[in-house]
C-alpha cells in the first residue's frame, strides 16, 4: 500500500515541522516577532544532543539535556535582545533576528564548534519497536520521531490550557497590554514561551539528527524556511493551526515528490507556494481578516 | 600607483557601494525591508552574461539590458509588497531570492551550476578596460551615478511620496499618493540600479555562478545599509566601504565575516538603530559638533 | 453645485452590522455627524473616503461613483479627510507634511519622478496654508515634536493642501482645550466661508451644536435623526440613544 506508506512518511516529516514551527508561532503569538534565529536554536539542540550522546551513550538523557540546553539558549536570546525591543518599531526586532541567525549559523560552522562537515548521530531507534503489517511498515526511527513529538505536544498542550502560566500565555497572545493590565507577569510568560519553544526546536533538532543520522551547522536553515511557510499557512500564532499546516505541507511535499516529480527543486517550489500564500491568503488557510 | 590587488578591492567596494545605495532606495526611502536584493544583483549579472556570451553583444549593450530587464523584473517581483507588509515581505523577498537562484541553477539556458564563463571586457574606441585602473574608474563612475539618482530622487515628488508611504500608508493615500504605484517605482529603480552593479561585477570576474547571488549576499547588502545608516546617502556608502574592505585587510574579519555582520546588526539594533552614521547616531552628532561651522551647517542640513 | 450623495449604504463586518441603509447628502453646509460610541461614524467616513468598501449601497460625488475608487483617487475628486487617530508624517517637518498634500496632482504622472518638490511656487502655497492654520512658527519642526493639539491642526492643514471641495473631519476637537476648540471652530467656519463643504464627526455635543448648520445622528449603524441643531436637541430618540449610552457606560464602569 504505497498510499499508507507515503502517509506515514509524511507524518514523520510533519512531526519535525511541528516541533520547529511550534516555537516560532508561540513567539510570534506573544511578541509579534518573526524569530528567524530559531533555526540556529534547532541546530544547537541537535549539537548538544549529539555531544551528550557520544559522551554517555544514552539517547533519552541526550534528548533531555538538549531540550534544556536549547531552552536556555532561547531564554538568553530573549533576555539579551528582544526584551529591550518590545516597544520599538517592528523592523528593529526583525533585523535583530536576522543578525542573530547569521551570526549563530556562521559561528556554528567554525572548527571549535561543529565545523563545516556532517557528523553521524547513531542513536538508532532508541529501543522503539518496529511495526510491520501487510499495509504499513514503521521503522523504529520513525516510531521514535512520532512518539516523542506526540508526547511533547501533548505536554505543551496541557501546560498551556491547564496551568496558570499557560492561561497567562494565552491571554498575552491575544492582547499583550491587556494581559499585563489584568496582572499577567509578562516577563515570566514570555521567558517561558521562549524556553518551551526553543526546547521543542532542540528536540526537533535531535530527532532529525538521529533520523537522518546526520548533524551539521546549517541543518536548521531549510526546516526553518518551511516552518515560516507553516506558520503562515496555520494562521500566525495558532498552535492547532501549526499542526494542521505541518501535516498538510508534509503530505503535499511527499506526494508531490512521489507521484508528480518536478522541474524545479522541491524547496524552490515550497518558496513559490510561500510567496503565493503570502499574496493571496495572508491570514492562513483557515484564518480570515 | 595602484597595484592589482588594491584595484580589485576598489572595484568590489565600488560595486557594493552601488548595491547598498540601490537597496537603500527600497529600505530607507520606501520602508520596504528586502532580503532578496542579491537576486536583482544576479539578474543583472546574468542578463549581461547572456547578452554578451549567448548573443554576442557588447558590454555596453549588456549593461543597458541588465539595467532595463532587472528594473522590469524588479517591478514584477515587487508585487508581493502590495499585499504583504513588514515581516512577511521579508519572507517573500527571501523566497524570491531562492527561486531566482534555483532558476539560474536548474535552467540550462543559464548554464546551470557551471554558470556562464568567458564574458568579454568592456572596450571603447579600441581601448580595453579589462582588470585595470580604467575598469575601477568605470565602476566608481557608476557608483557616482547611483548616488546622483538617489540624491535627486529624494528631492522629487516621488521622493516625498516614498517617505509618506514609509511612515504611514493610510495617511499617504489620504494625500493622494497611490501606495502601490510608488512601491513599484521603488522596487523597479532599486532593482535596476542593482542590475547595473551586477553587470559590472560579471564583466570584472569574467563569469557568473548561481551561488554568488544567494540569500547570504542579500543579508550582507542589507547589513551594509543598516549598519551605515538607513535612509541617508552617507550611511550605505560608509557601510559598504567598511564591511566590504575590512575582510580584505583583516584576516579575522575574513574568517568571521558573517559572524561580524550578524553581531553588528544585533548591536546596532540594541544601541544605535539608526546606524553608525544615521541622523541621530552619536558618531554623526559628534562629527557635526566638531566640524560645525555656522554657515556651513545650514547647508549641510539642507543637503542631507 | 457639487454634492455628496450617500445612498442606502450598509456595511457588515462578519456578524456585526456596522452601518444599515444609511442615506444622506450634503447641501453645501457644515454638516455634523454625531452618535454614541460604535454608532458607525468613522466607518461611514472610511467608506466615503475609499478606505473601506461598502457591503451594499452607492456613494456619488458630483455625479461620479466613489464606492469603487481607491482613497488616493477620491482625494483627486476633491474630498480630503483627517483621521481620528492622527497620522502625521512624524519624521517629516511640518512644512513637508503640507507639501505632501500639495503634490496631490503630480503623484499620478511620471513627472513625480523628475520634478523637485521644493520650488518657490510650492513653498509659497505651503506657507499660505501654514499661515491660515496658524502653524507658520512650526514650519521646520518635525511633526512628531508638535503638541497634540497642533498635530490635529496639522492634519487639517495637510488635508487642505490637497485643495478639497469637501473636507471630512474626524473628531478634530478631541483632546483640545476649550480655548483651542474655539480657535478650531473659527478655522472651520472660515474654511466654509471660502466655499469648502465640511462634514465633521464630533463627540463634544456643544461644539457640534454651535458649529454645524445641520446634524445627522447615527445610532447602532442607522440614521435616527437628520435636522437642525435646535430640532435635534429636542428629539426624543436622540436623547434616548445618548441616555442609553450613558447608562451602558455607567453599567460598564
Amino acid at each position: 500500500m504505497p498510499f499508507l506508506q507515503n502517509l506515514s512518511n509524511a507524518l514523520v516529516l510533519a512531526s519535525t515541522y511541528v516541533l520547529m514551527a511550534a516555537g516560532l508561532t508561540m513567539v510570534y503569538g506573544v511578541l509579534k516577532v518573526l524569530h528567524i534565529a530559531h533555526a540556529a536554536v534547532y541546530t544547537i539542540g541537535a549539537f548538544i544532543g549529539l555531544l551528550v550522546f557520544s559522551w554517555l551513550g544514552n539517547f533519552w538523557l541526550a534528548l533531555l539535556v538538549a531540550m534544556i540546553g536549547s531552552g536556555i539558549v532561547g531564554v538568553i536570546i530573549y533576555r539579551t535582545t528582544y526584551y529591550y525591543m518590545l516597544d520599538a518599531p517592528r523592523i528593529v526586532p526583525l533585523i535583530t533576528s536576522i543578525g542573530l541567525f547569521v551570526m549563530l549559523t556562521d559561528l556554528l560552522q567554525k572548527g571549535f564548534l561543529m565545523g563545516p562537515y556532517q557528523r553521524a548521530f547513531p542513536a538508532g531507534g532508541a529501543g522503539m519497536p518496529r511495526i510491520r503489517t501487510s499495509f504499513i511498515s514503521i521503522t523504529p526511527k520513525q516510531m521514535l520521531v512520532l512518539v516523542v513529538t506526540i508526547v511533547l505536544m501533548t505536554l505543551v498542550y496541557l501546560l498551556l490550557t491547564r496551568t496558570r502560566i499557560g492561561l497567562g500565555w494565552q491571554a498575552a497572545s491575544m492582547d499583550r497590554d491587556m494581559a499585563a493590565a489584568v496582572g499577567v507577569n509578562l516577563n515570566r510568560v514570555v521567558a517561558l514561551n521562549f524556553f518551551l519553544g526553543s526546547a521543542l526546536a532542540g528536540a526537533g533538532g535531535v530527532l532529525v539528527g538521529v533520523y537522518n543520522n546526520s548533524v551539521f551547522a546549517t541543518m536548521g536553515d531549510l526546516v526553518s524556511y518551511k516552518a515560516f511557510i507553516i506558520i503562515v499557512l496555520g494562521g500566525m500564532g495558532s498552535l492547532p493551526g501549526v499542526i494542521v499546516a505541518s501535516v498538510l505541507l508534509a503530505i503535499v511535499e511527499n506526494f508531490m515528490v512521489a507521484w508528480v516529480g518536478y522541474v524545479l527543486p522541491r524547496d524552490a517550489i515550497a518558496f513559490l507556494v510561500l510567496i503565493l500564500m503570502l499574496m493571496f491568503r495572508p491570514h492562513g488557510l483557515l484564518g480570515k481578516e | 600607483m595602484f597595484n592589482g590587488y588594491v584595484i580589485t578591492i576598489a572595484v568590489f567596494v565600488g560595486i557594493w557601494v552601488s548595491l547598498a545605495l540601490s537597496l537603500n532606495i527600497l529600505v530607507g526611502y520606501a520602508g520596504q525591508i528586502s532580503l532578496g536584493h542579491a537576486a536583482f544583483f544576479g539578474i543583472g549579472a546574468y542578463t549581461s552574461a547572456v547578452m554578451t556570451v549567448r548573443y554576442g553583444q557588447s558590454f555596453w549593450a549588456g549593461l543597458l539590458a541588465a539595467i532595463l530587464i532587472t528594473g522590469i523584473v524588479g517591478a514584477i517581483l515587487g508585487l508581493p509588497s502590495l499585499r504583504v507588509r513588514h515581516d512577511f515581505l521579508v519572507l517573500a523577498t527571501m523566497g524570491v531570492n531562492f527561486v531566482v537562484v534555483a532558476v539560474f541553477k536548474y535552467v540550462d539556458f543559464f548554464g546551470g551550476a557551471m554558470g556562464i564563463v568567458n564574458l568579454p571586457a568592456p572596450s571603447l574606441f579600441g581601448v580595453s578596460f579589462r582588470g585595470g585602473a580604467l575598469y575601477m574608474a568605470l565602476v566608481w563612475l557608476y557608483a557616482g551615478f547611483v548616488l546622483l539618482i538617489s540624491w535627486y530622487l529624494s528631492k522629487t515628488w516621488a521622493g516625498l511620496a516614498l517617505n509618506t508611504v514609509r511612515i504611514d500608508e493610510d495617511a499617504a493615500a489620504a494625500v493622494g499618493v497611490s501606495v502601490p504605484r510608488f512601491k513599484i517605482y521603488a522596487f523597479a529603480i532599486s532593482a535596476a540600479l542593482a542590475g547595473g552593479a551586477g553587470s559590472f561585477y560579471a564583466h570584472f570576474i569574467g563569469s557568473v555562478f548561481p551561488d554568488t547571488f544567494a540569500f547570504v549576499e542579500s543579508i550582507a547588502i542589507l547589513s551594509m545599509v543598516i549598519i551605515g545608516g538607513v535612509g541617508t546617502l552617507r550611511g550605505p556608502i560608509f557601510g559598504a566601504i567598511l564591511l566590504k574592505s575590512a575582510p580584505e585587510f583583516l584576516r579575522f574579519a575574513q574568517d568571521y565575516r558573517f559572524t561580524i555582520y550578524g553581531a553588528l546588526l544585533v548591536l546596532m539594533m540594541l544601541f544605535q538603530p539608526s546606524g553608525l552614521l544615521g541622523d541621530d547616531s552619536w558618531l554623526w552628532t559628534l562629527g557635526k559638533r566638531i566640524f560645525r561651522r555656522p554657515a556651513a551647517s545650514m547647508q549641510a542640513e539642507e543637503a542631507s | 453645485m457639487t454634492e455628496l450623495r450617500v445612498e442606502h449604504v450598509s456595511k457588515r463586518f462578519g456578524g456585526l452590522q456596522a452601518l444599515q441603509d444609511v442615506s444622506l447628502q450634503t447641501e453645501g453646509e457644515i454638516l455634523g455627524l454625531i452618535g454614541p460610541n460604535g454608532a458607525g461614524k468613522t466607518t461611514l467616513f472610511n467608506i466615503i473616503s475609499g478606505f473601506l468598501p461598502p457591503t451594499s449601497g452607492t456613494i456619488t460625488y458630483d455625479g461620479r461613483a466613489l464606492h469603487k475608487q481607491h482613497p488616493h483617487q477620491i482625494v483627486r475628486l476633491g474630498i480630503a479627510r483627517t483621521f481620528q487617530i492622527i497620522k502625521p508624517f512624524g519624521d517629516l517637518s511640518v512644512l513637508e507634511n503640507v507639501l505632501s498634500g500639495i503634490g496631490m496632482p503630480v503623484y499620478p504622472s511620471a513627472r513625480a519622478l523628475f520634478q523637485r518638490y521644493r520650488t518657490s511656487a510650492t513653498l509659497k502655497q505651503a506657507h499660505a496654508i501654514l499661515a491660515q492654520t496658524d502653524l507658520q512658527d512650526w514650519a521646520q519642526a518635525p511633526a512628531a515634536n508638535l503638541p497634540i493639539g497642533l498635530q490635529r491642526r496639522l492634519e487639517i492643514a495637510r488635508a487642505l493642501a490637497t485643495r478639497p471641495h469637501l473636507l471630512l473631519l474626524d473628531e478634530p476637537a478631541a483632546g483640545l482645550t476649550t480655548h483651542e476648540a474655539e480657535d478650531l471652530a473659527l478655522l472651520i467656519r472660515s474654511l466654509h466661508a471660502q466655499g469648502i463643504d465640511i462634514i465633521v464627526i464630533e463627540h463634544n455635543m456643544s461644539f457640534a451644536m454651535n458649529l454645524c448648520e445641520r446634524i445627522v445622528v447615527l445610532a447602532q449603524g442607522q440614521i435616527i435623526a437628520n435636522d437642525t441643531p435646535a430640532v435635534i436637541q429636542q428629539d426624543e430618540r436622540v436623547i434616548n440613544a445618548y441616555l442609553g449610552q450613558e447608562e451602558a457606560d455607567v453599567a460598564h464602569s
